[in-house]
């Protein structure tokens, strides 16, 4: 078996509110490998997303030890975080979270811009066709639906090749049917792509798709 | 290998940036800048024109850029100095004679000149054939047009100036240097420099100014002036300290810094606060960057990007608009200003740029540095804000160049601490007037207005802050415009005396007054005139009891002129004491200051070798720079009445009355008859474009601060917009919508503008008092106008807003 991809050892995670230290996650460990899909989930609160902000780097834990493609996150500061973000790591976010002043095109060569590899705009253009957005790219996200914009969204997080995917709810702001080919579209192309996933989200049926599903119930992390 | 369309997304930054302009996400931090940018363009183009004109009329008054007098001959290392500093300069010989002609003689202030004055301002001779002439050639000789009537003489007769005789050439029309001193202006004549020696004036002993006339470069001028050491009774003279209009010009420039600095730092607060509003509107999209990956330097490339920019496209239209506005400022000086205006160069425009970028580092700086410290986590949860000290050394930019610039105004200092004092002060007093309004009862939209205020306290403290300290510089700005103006007026009205009768004998005195009135002539009191010395404060003689300083007044150097009088003169206005009626004499304030006199002192006085005394009754202020009779000492009529006297009165003679003029000076020869209407009309001209000038700075600062208020109500109410939205989408009425805030907004334009009142005529108190030396006074009407002012700008704002802020959420 392969190494694992990305690695937590005894992670917690609390904060301060109005002076009561809060506990969000308590003492998780578990391991992703590549090319896994590993789908976590819980209830409205449970620590999903902050789970997935710990793991992608975005923050750091309160005790424990993240390891990122090998590396401790503990040990790196935020522009090493960064790097690794840019290097290797794709989000999809419920909310899209396309900057609302630049192109769908542009939206989606942005990641490259922020790696230094300048603007590869055919790489873009390719990305778009294949999420099925061919002759929209000079559209404003204003200009596109919520499942449009989801999907640039995709085409984005693709634009660096990157090692791990996290999607955190990406249908949760989509209809019934946009959602589904959304969730067609992400696995189809994490399968093309050899891109390791890991999907938040609350909905069980959709958790089934992946390889594994970590379940998140009061802090505590249990293999499903 | 890379894709030949890949490059290094730079274009694509850029491309991003001017789009963000272009859609208006950085258009409150750009209209802020450009207005910034305009105002300091517009009012410096003006500021450094009307500058330039004052200078050049004080300048034509002095007949040069700089004068240097002497009681001896002019070094000739001053004169070497000024050829080498690459000067052009011209001399004059000062000083009194007899001039005679074959019937008459007649005391004469003899000017020889060089054929090159003056270097500035205008000499019109008007000789035979009324041919005008502008300089004085050798062998001819002007005299000033009484004379031709006291010496009996025409053009081309022939008159005795000391030892010389010269043909008289015509009459002097205009001249500049004139004095307004009634008691030492006697009639001027001119001839050429090279025809002194003839006169014999110039000897051993006799009482002869010498006068060099500078004109070059102000920087040469600086380094003539500082590089000669003063002797005992030389000195300089330049349009700052000469005599009447220098005041005038040098109030003005003051006015002119306090108005550039009031309109900066009205600009200042609305940047700080359009900043701030665009990093808390950037922090979602850098945290999503940050997230996928941005660095801090890349993101730091990318806001710098955009900020230069901005201040580039901000500097381009604001230099454009500030041009506009210049332009537009000067419509209302058509006709005043001449058509030749000197130019303003680079200077507004590197002025603008640079107090743009000074107050931008901080305003800008601040915010920024605080947003590249947004966590990336913030792209999914909300964040505490960092650290509130981090960047704020970036307030030393400017604090430094303020230091530097303005270093020795004692005057913007006094603003500038002033209004640090008052910033506290202001935000706290309204909003503890709101807070004491809270405590009534109110109907439902106000109760919520009120609660809305108090909840929120640091932002409503800060909006208050920003809104009364706006409004209070508005009102100083125009307060401070208003006093200066008026001061000037009362000085310098138009129907000024402009014509002053001295040594009418005690015989003519009644019927010359009777005269004056069948004519309907405006006249002054007749006042006595006798000449004498000061000799001793309360028994004590001067040159024992006094110090050395106190010694050098010059009322102690000279014989000065005494009056009495059955009263004092409406036109002084007693400070201490009271007049009496016996054995009293009442001193000019300045004098008593100097030689430390007090009510109850007994002074001792000298009038050809008689001595008498009397008890100071009372201290009187005296406008010197009014054109009206004014006196050190005046007695009562018992202690000077007795004493031989002649009479003085001053009057105001229209165009049409000149025969009368003429006529008087015909049927009392011996009455001298001083002119003070070319000089008056050139201080009337004067003071006509400075009131002009002011009054349309001022106007410019008005609607800088104005529109400024807007900017910052429409900045506040785009931060409203969310929860107005809400509010809508839930069903609110326009109604109870606009009431509410109507409530919320009026109720603190009402306050903020009461509470700017109240600090705007403490500031201009002090600078009445302590900056310009004026007496300050309340301005009622600004207590109504402010608020009022303040409520309109309000429902300009709301007015302008509200239809965006009625849309519901989509």
């Amino acid at each position: 078996m392969s190494l694992p991809i990305i690695k937590a050892r005894s992670v917690s995670k609390s904060v301060i509110a109005n002076e009561a230290e809060i506990a969000i996650l308590n003492d998780i460990s578990f391991e992703v490998f590549s090319c896994e899909t590993v789908a976590i989930i819980g209830t409205s609160g449970a620590g999903k997303s902050t789970l997935m902000t710990l793991l992608a780097g975005l923050d750091i834990p309160s005790k424990g030890e993240i390891e990122l493609l090998g590396r401790p996150l503990s040990q790196l500061d935020d522009e090493q975080r960064a790097k690794i973000r840019s290097e290797s790591i794709g989000f999809v976010f419920q909310s899209f979270l396309l900057i609302p002043s630049l192109t769908a095109l542009e939206n989606v060569i942005l990641p490259a811009i922020l790696r230094g590899d300048g603007e590869d705009i055919d790489k873009a253009k390719q990305l778009l066709q294949s999420v099925g957005l061919a002759g929209r790219e000079t559209h404003l996200p204003a200009q596109l639906s919520g499942g449009e914009q989801q999907r640039v969204a995709l085409a984005r997080a693709f634009m660096t090749q990157p090692k791990i995917l996290f999607a955190d709810e990406p249908t949760g702001n989509l209809d019934q049917k946009t959602a589904e080919n959304i969730i067609e579209l992400l696995f189809a192309m994490n399968r093309n792509h050899d891109t390791t996933l890991v999907l938040i989200t609350h909905d069980a049926m959709l958790a089934k798709r992946c390889d594994r599903t970590l379940a998140i119930h009061a802090g505590q992390l249990q293999e499903l | 290998m890379k894709n030949v369309k890949t490059s290094s997304g730079n274009k694509m930054v850029l491309r991003w940036s001017l789009r963000e302009i272009w859609q208006g996400q950085l258009w409150p931090v750009m209209a802020a800048l450009i207005l910034i940018i305009a105002c300091v363009v517009a009012l410096s183009a003006l500021a450094i024109r009307v500058e330039k004109l004052m200078t050049a009329q004080g300048r034509s008054m002095m007949a040069a850029d700089l004068v240097f007098r002497s009681a001896n001959p002019i070094p000739e290392l001053l004169l070497s100095d000024a050829r080498n500093l690459g000067l052009t300069f011209s001399a004059q010989t000062r000083f009194q004679t007899m001039a005679f002609s074959d019937n008459k003689m007649q005391l004469v202030n003899a000017k020889a000149v060089e054929s090159s004055y003056p270097l500035r301002g205008d000499l019109i001779l008007v000789g035979q054939d009324a041919q005008i002439r502008s300089s004085v050639q050798p062998g001819e000789l002007w005299l000033a047009d009484r004379l031709f009537s006291l010496l009996e003489v025409r053009i081309g007769d022939l008159i005795a100036i000391g030892d010389a005789e010269l043909m008289v050439s015509g009459k002097i029309e205009s001249q500049p240097e004139l004095t307004f001193n009634p008691f030492r202006t006697m009639p001027s004549v001119f001839i050429h420099q090279s025809d002194l020696h003839k006169t014999g004036a110039i000897q051993l002993g006799s009482r002869v100014q010498y006068r060099t006339f500078f004109k070059g470069e102000n920087n040469a001028l600086n380094q003539l002036q500082g590089g000669y050491k003063l002797q005992a009774s030389q000195g300089w003279i330049s349009e700052d300290n000469q005599g009447r209009t220098a005041d005038l010009i040098l109030k003005a420039k003051q006015y002119l810094s306090l108005t550039i600095l009031m309109v900066i730092l009205m600009a200042s607060v609305t940047l700080v606060l359009t900043c701030q509003h665009y990093a808390s509107g950037r922090a979602n999209t850098v945290a999503m960057l940050k997230s996928m990956g941005a660095s801090k330097r890349w993101l730091l490339r990318w806001l710098l990007g955009q900020v230069v920019l901005m201040f580039a496209t901000a500097l381009l239209l604001g230099s454009l608009l500030g041009l506009g506005l210049e332009l537009l400022l000067r419509l209302p000086l058509t006709g005043i200003l001449p058509e030749q205006l000197p130019s303003y160069g680079w200077q507004p425009f590197v002025f603008a740029a640079s107090v743009a970028l000074l107050i931008g580092l901080p305003a800008l700086g601040i915010p920024l540095i605080r947003l590249l410290d947004t966590s990336a986590i913030a792209v999914l949860q909300d964040q505490v804000p960092t650290s509130p000290k981090k960047g704020l050394w970036l307030i030393a930019v400017p604090a430094v160049a303020f230091l530097l610039f303005y270093g020795n105004n004692a005057l913007v200092w006094m603003v500038f601490i002033g209004l640090i004092l008052l910033f506290l002060v202001l935000a706290n007093s309204s909003y503890g007037l709101l807070n004491l309004l809270s405590q009534s009862k109110w109907e439902p939209a106000m109760t919520l207005a009120l609660s809305r205020i108090k909840r929120s306290s640091n932002r409503s403290i800060m909006q208050l802050a920003a809104l009364s300290g706006s409004l209070m510089l508005l009102a100083v700005i125009w307060l401070v415009r208003t006093d200066l103006l008026g001061d000037w007026q009362q000085t310098l009205p138009p129907d000024a005396a402009n014509v002053f009768a001295i040594n009418i004998a005690p015989a003519q005195q009644q019927e010359y007054l009777q005269k004056l009135d069948k004519n309907n002539i405006e006249r002054s009191q007749a006042y006595p005139i006798i000449r004498g010395r000061l000799t001793e404060i309360n028994g004590l003689n001067l040159k024992s009891s006094l110090s050395k300083e106190q010694q050098r007044v010059h009322v102690l150097h000279r014989e000065i002129n005494f009056t009495w009088a059955d009263r004092l003169p409406i036109h002084n206005e007693v400070r201490a004491g009271e007049w009496t009626q016996t054995n009293a004499v009442s001193v000019e304030q300045s004098v008593a200051q100097d030689l430390d006199i007090e009510v109850g002192d007994s002074l001792s006085f000298s009038v050809n070798s008689q001595n008498f005394s009397a008890v100071v009754n009372s201290i009187r202020a005296v406008q010197w720079q009014s054109m009206k009779p004014n006196f050190y000492f005046i007695f009562t009529p018992d202690v000077i009445a007795a004493l031989p006297a002649t009479w003085l009165v001053s009057f105001r003679i229209a165009e049409q009355q000149i025969p009368i003029l003429n006529q008087l000076g015909r049927d009392y020869p011996t009455v001298s008859l001083l002119d003070f209407r070319i000089m008056g009309g050139k201080v009337q001209t004067i003071l006509k474009q400075i009131t002009w000038s002011l009054t349309v700075l001022a106007g410019l600062g008005v609607i800088s601060g104005v529109l400024l208020i807007f900017t910052l109500l429409r900045l506040s109410l785009k931060q409203r917009q969310r929860e107005i939205t809400l509010y809508r989408t839930l069903g609110a009425s326009r109604k109870l919508i606009s009431k509410t805030l109507w409530s919320e907004y009026g109720v603190m334009a009402i306050a903020a503008g009461f509470v700017a009142v109240v600090a705007a005529e403490g500031i201009v108190f002090s600078l009445m008092k302590l900056g310009f030396k004026l007496e300050p006074s309340l301005h009622i009407g600004m207590w109504f106008v402010v608020p009022i002012l303040a409520m309109l700008i309000v429902f300009a704002s709301l007015m302008s807003a509200i239809k965006q802020l009625l849309k519901p959420l989509k």
